[in-house]
């Protein structure tokens, strides 16, 4: 596992946090923002691997913080995660081009395999999207 | 209202089957009476018309019989008096005045036998001579101060009352005198003649025909013993006049120079046989008429009500099929909204666990780990699965909409509650729901579960015409002391005036096929049964404005009409 970078974008504030410490616990690179504001700000900053993006934030719909985030690295990997159980958010997200869309709550090993996954995929496109067969 | 009797309907099948009942007898009822009663009115006016017209021909008859009858005897009477005319125009005085001459005559000229005896009178009123039956009685007599002496030496001559006097036979007398008035011929008339004329009149059963003097003493006899009339003797006149009692038509005329009245009589009802008989006819087929109105009425009204039932009962069970769709649909929409209000504690909680299984093996391989972390991460299952916890509770409430439980309800709490659902379907569509609640409201006795349905219809109905960008402010307030108001106004395009009009309606949407449209009908059933009111308008700044207004109800009132029920 060598030091993905992932952002974690949800408003859930107990979530980020101990998600934050558990990936860095796996060797993750990792930060966390509450809002689809920051997390623009935040990749303005630097590019990341991976972002694990909530569909619902306070400030802003999950969908455009896609868009936006595609527009400035259109390599990084976003999964959605979302509490959210619709068909048409989904489809929406992965027609903006994320990575996969898990509802919510995922298990820590899922999210690790995603992650994972999602990294190869950056890494190496030509191994194509295993994750968008969802 | 519409719609509430259709709740009804459904609520009360008993109360329904009396319901078709009562209206189909009142249908029957005005079938019937439109067509009888004119019927009626017909026949009675004809009837009345009839039975004047009869009475008048039989009036008319009767006058005409009076005129023929008056004719014969005033005939009959001019015949007797030109009879002693000729008399005394033919011969002398002294001849006539001869006993045997006087014989002579009479025998010759009294062919008919009317004149019973003949008599010649001198201007002192004595007898000259006679011829007849009672010579011996009469010859003797002066009838100087007799009242036809004195008529016939007035008038030439004189006819006299009919008077039976010591011959115990009906009869009058006929006077001629001649133009010097030294002598008068003087004939005694058997009236029986006139009986048998008058008898002769075809007047009916219970009719009579009699002739009276101006004082009212009969001239011939009554057939009936009956000589009562409606009118004087003196009002009588030369024409025929007719006069109608209760029971008798008379016809009167005055004759013999004004000194007779000749009446005849008529039971009204013997000339009414003919009409009676008619009338009776008519009656029963009147009677048959309304039979068979009153028959096809009630077949056709059977059939139409039965119908309407039909009809009805379709519709009720429409409404309920729907009502449920309805629901489904709402629990769908709930769905989504509350699994994710519980899938991000869920998540937190999942995670915490995790953390603490990694802080427990890292412990187990000896490392120092903080203990303030596990009563972090203990801390947060604590407050995520309260969360968690205070959402399924939340839905445990509106799951029970099918049941009716009345209880204690903070108005505005429930709202609060009800917009914790629909917050998160509001966020996805960018629509901010704002709540103005009042804090201390008093607690209403109400059924929460059936009003939160009714508040999710409403804000359900204002994401859905917002669409998306805006929002929805709910609002509670006192209205007095004894009304809550909840106002619910929003920034969509507000409601045009055939929508608000039929808002309520069943069935009625502005939204697609998807949609039932009975949302907002169930909304007012409920609200209307908890003893409010719901109010659809536009904001003066658009968008609409829904207002439910609930009453607020102690445990007293609950008791007392729980004890009038």
């Amino acid at each position: 596992m060598d030091d993905i970078s992932v952002l974690i974008v949800d408003d859930e504030y107990d979530f980020v946090n101990t998600l934050l410490k558990r990936l860095n616990r796996k060797g993750l690179d990792c930060k966390g923002v509450f809002s689809g504001q920051s997390a623009l700000e935040k990749f303005r900053e630097r590019i990341f691997d991976v972002v694990l993006l909530d569909m619902k934030l306070a400030d802003k719909d999950g969908n455009e913080v896609l868009k936006e985030i595609k527009k400035m690295s259109p390599d990084t990997q976003v999964i959605i995660l979302s509490g959210y159980a619709s068909a048409r958010a989904g489809r929406e997200g992965l027609g903006c081009g994320a990575f996969d869309y898990l509802l919510k709550p995922v298990e820590f090993e899922t999210l690790i395999e995603k992650i994972n996954t999602a990294f190869d995929e950056r890494k190496n496109p030509a191994r194509s999207g295993a994750g968008k067969n969802h | 209202m519409y719609t509430a009797t259709i709740e009804k309907e459904a609520l009360e099948p008993r109360s329904r089957s009396a319901y078709y009942t009562r209206q189909k007898l009142i249908f029957i009822l005005v079938m019937v009476l439109v067509s009888v009663v004119p019927l009626i009115g017909i026949s009675f006016f004809s009837f009345q018309y009839y039975k004047n017209s009869s009475i008048e021909k039989t009036s008319v008859e009767l006058a005409s019989l009076t005129d023929s009858r008056k004719e014969i005897i005033e005939l009959f009477l001019a015949d007797q008096n030109n009879y002693l005319g000729d008399l005394m125009n033919l011969y002398p005085p002294e001849y006539l005045s001869d006993q045997a001459n006087l014989e002579r005559l009479f025998y010759a000229t009294n062919r008919s036998g009317v004149i019973t005896d003949l008599g010649v009178i001198d201007q002192n009123g004595t007898h000259r001579a006679y011829v007849g039956p009672y010579r011996q009685q009469l010859s003797d007599k002066n009838y100087a101060q007799v009242d036809w002496f004195s008529g016939v030496m007035q008038n030439g001559n004189y006819t006299s009352d009919i008077f039976s006097g010591f011959r115990g036979v009906p009869h009058f007398v006929v006077a001629v005198a001649n133009p010097e008035k030294t002598l008068i011929l003087r004939a005694t008339v058997d009236s029986d003649m006139f009986n048998s004329l008058l008898a002769r009149a075809e007047v009916g059963q219970d009719g009579d025909a009699f002739i009276l003097n101006k004082k009212g003493e009969a001239q011939t006899p009554s057939r009936r013993d009956n000589l009562e009339t409606p009118f004087a003797m003196e009002d009588v006149s030369k024409g025929t006049s007719v006069y109608q009692t209760e029971e008798y038509i008379y016809t009167a005329t005055s004759m013999n120079n004004g000194t007779w009245v000749l009446v005849l009589k008529e039971n009204i009802n013997n000339s009414l046989t003919e009409f009676y008989s008619a009338r009776n006819k008519a009656v029963i087929l009147i009677v048959l008429a309304i039979v068979l109105i009153t028959t096809v009425a009630s077949v056709i009204t059977s059939s139409i009500i039965n119908r309407i039932r039909l009809a009805d009962q379709q519709r009720t069970e429409l409404t309920n099929r729907m009502r449920k769709v309805e629901k489904m649909a709402l629990v769908g929409r709930l769905a989504a909204g509350v699994s994710h209000e519980i899938n991000n504690p869920l998540q937190i909680i999942d995670n915490q666990a995790g953390w603490i299984e990694e802080l427990l093996e890292d412990e187990k391989q000896g490392k120092q780990v903080d203990s303030e972390e596990y009563v972090e991460a203990v801390k947060k299952i604590r407050t995520h699965v309260k969360r968690a916890k205070s959402i399924t509770h939340g839905l445990l409430g509106f799951s029970r909409t099918a049941e009716t439980q009345r209880s204690k309800t903070d108005i505005s709490k429930l709202l609060d509650e009800t917009v914790s659902f629909l917050e998160n379907e509001a966020a996805n569509n960018q629509i901010i729901i704002e709540k103005k609640l009042q804090g201390s409201m008093p607690a209403t006795i109400t059924e929460p579960a059936q009003l939160q349905q009714v508040f999710i219809n409403i804000i359900s109905n204002a994401m859905d015409a917002i669409g998306s960008h805006g929002s929805i402010t709910v609002a509670t307030k006192m209205s007095g002391k004894n009304r809550i108001i909840a106002e619910f106004s929003d920034t969509g395009p507000g409601l045009k005036e055939d929508v608000q009009k039929k808002i309520f309606n069943p069935f009625f949407t502005t939204k697609d096929s998807k949609n039932t449209g009975l949302g907002l009908s169930i909304s007012y059933n409920i609200i209307q049964r908890l003893g409010g009111d719901i109010e659809a308008k536009n904001g003066e700044l658009g968008g609409s404005i829904f207002t439910v207004i609930l009453p607020v109800v102690g445990e007293e009132a609950v008791k007392n009409s729980e004890e009038t029920r």
